[in-house]
């Protein structure tokens, strides 16, 4: 009867999409954009939005990755933050986490996707499932394998690839 | 022991939660205002139209039960009534009472075979025809 705002509290939905985008696209101004224009379609098709259908933060990662499909941006992660961290003033977390974040860089386009989902946007399994159009299960064990992989390239040390839309800036 | 596993959080997962990208606080506050600029303008327009559905609503209401007519009288009535009690009211002359008649000027008397019509003495008329006479005295 009376409609939900989606868009109530957008300060945790704001963070959620962005770390989605980013561990999708990279951390950087192409995560800014994608996530500005989520929010314009999500307040312009913000009728559309039906509570029993899901969360809003499920309906926002929905339009998020319309919006990461319409780019022509390259996925995978810069080597800008691997050099930046030979700098001996970086602490061993800052350099953990870019370490992760290439590794994350390095994984298959779906592999990665089911991390930024689960670890990003923070859903989830049922939620991405309900995304993706799969069993709950099945999800569990990809993103179990996604992991696995994910802590193989970690432990491989590899020198992460350079992204392609970044690598011309 | 499976929902143990499952909830079981490795450190990989924690790391990968921990180290995610943040936005700019920048980005924060301009996609915050423009949620909520946007949530103001919906609001208002709900608001108008709530009043007008209201105003819509009373009207019909009133219309089907005669309410205009009665809501029309009793403001007329109101209208009266305030101004009875507003209208000043000067020195009222009262032209014809008792103790005007009394104390008014004396009138002259007509003269005999005259007598007053609209304030003026005129010729009384005699009447024609047959004269009643006084019936004789019979003892």
């Amino acid at each position: 009867m009376f409609r939900v705002d989606p868009l109530a509290n957008p300060e945790p939905l704001i963070r959620r999409v962005y770390s989605y985008v980013a561990y999708r696209v990279g951390d950087g101004p192409d995560a800014e954009d994608i996530t500005s224009e989520t929010f314009e379609r999500a307040l312009r098709y913000k009728k559309s939005y039906d509570s029993r259908k899901g969360e809003p933060a499920a309906w926002l990662i929905g339009i998020a990755r319309r919006c990461i499909e319409g780019r022509p941006i390259s996925l995978e992660l810069s080597s800008e933050h691997l050099e930046t961290a030979d700098h001996r003033d970086l602490e061993e977390d800052t350099l953990r986490g870019i370490a992760l974040s290439a590794a994350v860089g390095r994984l298959e386009e779906r592999d990665r996707e089911l991390i930024a989902l689960r670890y990003g946007a923070d859903l989830t399994a049922r939620q991405i499932a309900a995304l993706q159009g799969a069993k709950t299960n099945a999800i569990e064990v990809a993103l179990h394998r996604a992991l696995g992989r994910l802590r193989a390239h970690l432990e491989g040390g590899e020198a992460a690839p350079v992204r392609k839309s970044q690598a011309g800036r | 022991m499976r929902s143990w596993r499952r909830n079981r959080e490795t450190s990989l997962e924690a790391e990968l939660r921990a180290s995610r990208p943040e936005p700019s606080s920048e980005l924060v506050h301009r996609l915050e205002a423009r949620v909520h600029q946007d949530g103001r303008r919906a609001r208002g327009g709900v608001r108008v139209a709530f009043v007008s559905a209201i105003a819509v609503a009373m009207l019909t209401a009133l219309g089907s039960t005669g309410g205009f007519s009665y809501a029309a009288t009793g403001a007329g009535q109101a209208v009266a009534k305030a101004r009875r009690i507003v209208h000043v009211h000067g020195v009222t002359q009262v032209h014809k009472s008792a103790a005007r008649d009394q104390y008014s000027k004396p009138r002259k008397k007509c003269r005999k075979g005259t007598r007053r019509v609209h304030g003026k003495c005129t010729k009384i008329k005699k009447a024609k025809g047959a004269r009643f006479r006084k019936p004789p005295f019979t003892g």
